[in-house]
């Protein structure tokens, strides 16, 4: 295998750059084809309504159309087989009901977008208003309305992980509960969602452009939503300006453009606007936990019970469905601790906003905000350093792999290494000193941990059990080495903006020899590349990394046999280095062309036993094991929290990460430092309030407030490489972990700095407002 | 998010706006900067009918500097001011402001004059004006009226603009050599629209001990005589303006526009 | 439909437009010149920068007929920019740009820091950022580019 320059372990600059510094990158705002119309959508402007008429304004019939007009478009239907799991049928345009403020009512078509919304504007919508459902706690247990009639209730899901704990809460020297909630959010990348649909005559085929993580699905659900072969659909993500799961759905706007384009036979166009991206789809991160700790009198857990509940909107999200996020939190609250008793009860609800989306970190954001703050919680009442009691809990790096109390298998690491280290980066010891000194302008200084462990690439039989229309398997590479030498590789994963023309070109690198430059990446598109559940849950360089370097172990395997041939040694005395295949021990070469040249242009001296598929293949990937692998990282914050405005400063911000082997370690920290900024946003400033009639009220970016350069302080890293066992390089899935911890880093600093007042914030975001009114309800 | 079909008429001096705006009715918005307009139209907040275009009457981008003041047309922008490429009367306390006005591509369009006539609450220029004790001037049909910035400013989104009216200069007054002025603005993060706006000036040369607070629900709250204020800003004094300003209904906010108002008194600098 | 007449990127444009077509959709739909993204067309995301005028502004609260009569830069006009060469080899070493929407109205600004603010220490760099959102990079490489490319700048002035 080729050195660390360029393969696997180079922090090589990326290659897409080039077009995106210049403007020339083709994000799907930037597809125009002859003939396009343009879409604009008219809304609900209620959470919750029975629809009584839709008036199409006269002489705009051809122009407008409803949920009556699209004959023969099924619902969205995003199943689970989790025993209990109540389906919600998400029609494309809204019928009977609308269950959200910006759900589909009607579709509006003009030469231009402003045109498509001056006849939006005037389509008469007459709704009857129902009481709408917002709090997710009344919600489930003195419902004002039922989102969907037919359930009896307003829950998709109830999980129990069930334990005796009667043993240990007799035991307990002390007992810390919570009640913790996160604010709804929203994903909010920099470029929204949007679609370009037309009809191919020639291959008689629907090609949709969308900007999504995962075309392949997105091809499926069309597929299923239209009664149409997938064969027949053709799903292109061209470049995509952020994702983090936003863009992992299959959206009515997707279904409603394909079905205009074929009805209309023109191409059309939707771009989503941030309003109608904020007011219609604050998405994720809606938690509340009621949760108990147990712990001796050294700060050993000695167990945790929770009931739990996760806000999840009005429809099931396909493929996710409503089911992920709060059965996902039964099995991951325990974090990377050990404790002898567990128990946690989890409902997702349904309530009239938009339906949940796995957010980066998913619902590790919210475990490792409530379990973490309780471990502050339990230092607190024992006067022991929050640190400390980290290290007395933390799985221990000689009984790698362990397997936890909910069955999860970690794979490799040593967690407590990484809160030493971040204790010494941030400076424990300098901040309680500067805490006992005071600060001249009289803010309170605190100090904030968090760990956690993030599973990734897990595959098939942990999703099967899910019972989501999409479970994860195999992930497969073609590849192809041109006529000139250029190795083309195409997957059914997808960028938006982890370079994954890049670290693809240096797994090939480090198998081939083959200089990156020389290397195409081909994705996004379903015409040109093997099935792949695409681009999400941190999985892309464990599985597309895998069937890559696969791929090219076979393309290595036929250059070699050819290359036996022309210089007549056996292939095992074969070296690929450079882009050239040597005979070991000599200075007889010949480059990749030059064998590419040979098979293509000169079979006349192919070994006669040459397999005929040549340089082109297509290969298979599965990890080791499908529970996946787990990273894990140890963030640490000092904050100055200035107790009258209630404004966090964050002074000092310090990450250990482990991600196992980088493959790139410039982009893995690009990853962490990126995720920890939204963390920051999820920590101090982003919220999506709703009023009683379940309006949301942070409808721009002047209300719904993203960090800037001056929120997100600049953050000091250090790696940790402790190598999965199970995966191609030791590689492990990294993208999210940035994202998960920040919040209860911080907020353990804030309630730190507030402790000698007798504060302490159990609700996210720690907004200002909310932070002043805790010190002064204290005082009064 | 488009904004609805409308007219644009671009006047090459003042009387020919005005004559434009006052056949326009309520149907005709102007346009300087647009950095407020803008979004505004973008999201079909207003819809007009005829759009005014301001930006290139050459006397609103003009500048006078005269012995007692220094008169900047309503075109001047943020970034003139911020960079000092017009007179600053008031020994650097604008330019300053000027600096921590939202983003610079804001600055580079956005006006003092379309700041004033928008009477956004949370901007700055209200009530740093205020605080100075500036004089808007305006021209309409009948010919240019002069306004003390307290009588011009009258409340959330309203001045004494009448239809068919535009502001053309605002006239500061030069600060005194003695003069000490303070301003401390709350936000949430940088650029932004602060929370809370605390604003003092002490000028013994004229016997002025002035204090405002702006980023209220309505136009800036001036007190007019704040010397006791700032010989003791003590808490129930901040509070009690803070009521009068008409944030009792809040905790937070009262208290914020205290403490906002006491940073300003402790940062009176020369 | 009114009348245009302007400079983009240094060449003369004519053209009749809706007066209600803000700047980036002008040059985004009839000239082609796609680099300028759109990220929230109300004046707070920074993803529109481009100059006019030779000023940094926002083209998304910016109307075309506003503009007859002005210069107008897009990212596209900097290809031979010299200061802009050295930002987009400092974007790319520093990794200052992952999915790359924000980038032309970073580097448009980041540019504008350069060239005005020749002394800004990190601090001031943050603050003169702050109108520019990015959701990928958390800044850091952004930032240390800027920096890179200011010291540099010194270092060859001495």
């Amino acid at each position: 295998m080729e050195g660390t320059k360029k393969g696997v372990g180079a922090r090589l600059p990326r290659k897409e750059d080039r077009r995106f510094l210049r403007g020339q990158g083709e994000y799907i705002a930037n597809i125009r084809l002859p003939e396009m119309l343009d879409v604009a959508f008219v809304r609900s402007p209620m959470a919750h309504g029975r629809i009584r008429s839709i008036g199409k304004p006269p002489g705009f019939d051809a122009s407008v159309f409803i949920a009556a007009d699209l004959a023969g478009v099924e619902p969205i239907r995003a199943v689970s087989g989790l025993k209990g799991f109540k389906i919600s049928e998400q029609p494309v345009l809204a019928t009977g009901k609308v269950r959200l403020v910006g759900e589909l009512v009607a579709m509006c078509v003009a030469a231009t977008r402003a045109q498509a919304e001056d006849i939006a504007d005037k389509v008469e919508l007459d709704l009857e208003e129902l009481p709408a459902v917002v709090d997710m706690i009344a919600a489930r247990t003195q419902p004002p309305a039922l989102v969907h009639e037919e359930w009896g209730d307003n829950v998709y899901l109830e999980s129990l992980v069930d334990d005796d704990l009667q043993a240990i809460k007799r035991d307990a020297a002390v007992t810390v509960r919570r009640t913790i909630r996160t604010a709804r959010q929203h994903i909010s990348p920099m470029e929204g969602r949007g679609v370009v649909c037309e009809w191919n005559r020639r291959l008689e085929q629907l090609v949709m452009y969308s900007a999504t993580q995962m075309p392949h699905i997105n091809r499926a659900g069309l597929s299923e939503c239209l009664g149409i072969d997938q064969g027949s659909i053709r799903v292109i993500s061209p470049d995509v300006g952020g994702g983090f799961g936003y863009k992992g759905i299959l959206l009515p706007e997707e279904i409603c453009l394909a079905w205009l384009c074929r009805k209309l036979g023109r191409p059309v166009r939707w771009i989503e606007d941030r309003r109608e991206q904020l007011s219609a789809n604050a998405n994720c991160r809606e938690h509340h936990y009621d949760i108990t700790a147990y712990a001796d009198a050294k700060g050993r857990l000695l167990g945790i019970e929770c009931e739990a509940t996760v806000d999840s909107g009005a429809y099931s999200s396909y493929p996710f469905s409503a089911c992920l996020e709060a059965a996902q939190v039964s099995s991951i609250l325990p974090g990377p601790y050990k404790m002898e008793r567990y128990r946690c009860r989890t409902w997702s609800v349904a309530t009239n906003k938009a339906p949940i989306l796995p957010y980066r970190g998913v619902a590790r954001t919210g475990v490792c905000f409530a379990l973490e703050l309780v471990i502050d919680a339990i230092a607190r009442e024992l006067k022991m350093e929050p640190h400390a009691v980290r290290l007395a809990n933390l799985v221990q790096p000689g009984e790698m792999p362990y397997l936890n109390i909910t069955k999860k298998h970690f794979d490799s690491g040593d967690y407590p290494e990484a809160v030493r280290r971040a204790a010494k980066m941030i400076d424990v010891a300098g901040v309680r000193a500067r805490q006992k000194r005071g600060e001249p302008d009289g803010r309170r200084i605190g100090l904030g941990f968090a760990i956690f462990c993030e599973q990734a690439a897990h595959g098939t039989s942990v999703y099967f059990g899910w019972g989501i229309p999409m479970v994860p398997g195999h992930e497969q590479c073609s590849a192809r080495l041109s006529p000139d030498g250029v190795l083309e590789l195409r997957i059914g994963a997808h960028s938006h903006g982890q370079g994954l023309e890049t670290t693809m070109a240096q797994v090939a690198h480090s198998i081939l020899g083959i200089d990156p430059e020389n290397v195409r990446l081909v994705h996004g598109d379903t015409g040109l590349t093997p099935y792949s559940t695409g681009t999400w849950g941190s999985r892309c360089m464990v599985m597309s990394g895998g069937a890559v370097a696969t791929a090219c172990e076979q393309i290595a395997g036929r250059v070699k046999a050819i290359a036996a041939k022309l210089f007549e040694v056996s292939a095992i005395d074969l070296v690929l280095e450079r882009g050239e295949v040597r005979v070991a021990g000599t200075d007889r070469r010949m480059t990749l062309s030059e064998i590419a040249h040979v098979w293509y242009r000169k079979p006349q001296l192919l070994p006669a036993d040459v397999d005929p598929a040549g340089l082109e293949t297509t290969a298979g990937y599965k990890a080791k094991v499908d529970t996946g692998t787990f990273s894990y990282a140890c963030h640490a914050a000092t904050v100055a929290v200035d107790t009258e405005t209630g404004h966090v400063e964050i002074l000092d911000y310090v990450i250990v990460e482990d991600g196992g082997t980088l493959v790139n370690p410039m982009i893995v920290d690009g990853q962490v430092f990126g995720g920890t900024a939204q963390g920051i946003g999820t920590a101090l400033y982003e919220e999506m309030p709703f009023d009683e009639q379940g309006q949301p009220l942070a409808t721009t970016l002047a209300d719904y407030l993203l960090p800037g350069p001056t929120e997100v302080p600049s953050i000091r890293i250090d790696h940790i490489e402790t190598p999965s066992p199970y995966t191609f390089f030791g590689q492990k899935g990294i993208g999210e972990g940035g994202a998960i911890a920040p919040p209860a880093a911080i907020a353990n600093a804030v309630n730190d700095a507030l402790a000698p007042l007798g504060v302490e914030i159990t609700e996210s975001p720690l907004m200002p407002r909310r932070i002043a009114e805790a010190v002064m309800r204290k005082r009064a | 998010m488009k904004a609805v079909a409308f007219d644009y008429a671009r006047p090459r001096d003042v009387a020919e706006a005005v004559r434009l705006l006052a056949e326009g009715g309520d149907r005709a918005k102007c346009m300087a900067g647009a950095q407020s307009l803008g979004p505004m139209l973008n999201l079909r907040l207003v819809q007009p009918e005829l759009i005014v275009d301001l930006r290139h009457i050459e006397e609103l981008r003009a500048t006078e500097d005269s012995a007692d003041a220094v008169t900047f047309g309503a075109c001047v922008t943020h970034s003139e001011i911020e960079d000092g490429r017009v007179p600053d009367p008031t020994r650097g306390l604008m330019r300053e402001i000027a600096t921590n006005i939202a983003y610079r591509a804001v600055r580079n369009r956005g006006t003092i004059g379309g700041s004033l006539a928008h009477a956004d609450p949370a901007a700055d220029w209200p009530s740093v004006l205020n605080l100075l004790g500036a004089t808007v001037i305006a021209a309409g049909l009948g010919g240019r009226k002069n306004f003390p910035i307290g009588k011009f400013l009258t409340g959330l989104f309203e001045t004494a603009l009448q239809p068919g009216e535009i502001l053309v200069g605002i006239c500061v007054p030069k600060l005194p050599a003695r003069a000490r002025c303070g301003y401390w603005k709350f936000c949430r993060k940088t650029g932004e629209f602060p929370q809370a706006i605390g604003g003092a000036l002490d000028d013994p040369e004229r016997g002025a001990a002035r204090a405002v607070i702006g980023a209220t629900r309505g136009a800036p709250y001036v007190i007019g005589d704040a010397r006791a204020l700032i010989n003791s800003p003590d808490e129930a004094r901040l509070l009690a303006a803070a009521d009068a300003a008409g944030l009792e209904g809040d905790s937070y906010s009262r208290k914020l526009h205290a403490v906002a108002l006491r940073r300003a008194i402790e940062r009176l600098a020369a | 439909m009114t009348r245009i007449s302007l400079l983009v990127n240094g060449k003369p444009v004519k053209a009749e437009v809706e007066p209600r077509t803000h700047l980036a959709d002008f040059l985004r739909e009839r000239l082609s010149l796609t680099g300028t993204n759109l990220g929230c067309e109300h004046g707070v995301c920074g993803a529109c920068t481009l100059e006019i005028d030779g000023a940094p502004a926002r083209s998304c609260i910016t109307w075309a007929v506003a503009c007859d009569g002005a210069s107008v830069r897009t990212i596209e006009d900097f290809d031979d920019d010299p200061v802009m060469a050295e930002l987009r080899e400092a974007f790319t070493a520093e990794h200052a740009l992952q999915c790359g929407y924000c980038t032309p109205g970073m580097l448009v600004t980041a540019r504008d820091i350069i060239m005005r603010l020749p002394d800004a220490d990190e601090a001031r760099i943050r603050k003169e950022l702050s109108g520019n959102l990015c959701r990928c990079t958390g800044y850091m490489g952004i930032v240390r580019a800027i920096r890179c490319v200011l010291d540099e700048r010194k270092a060859h002035a001495r």
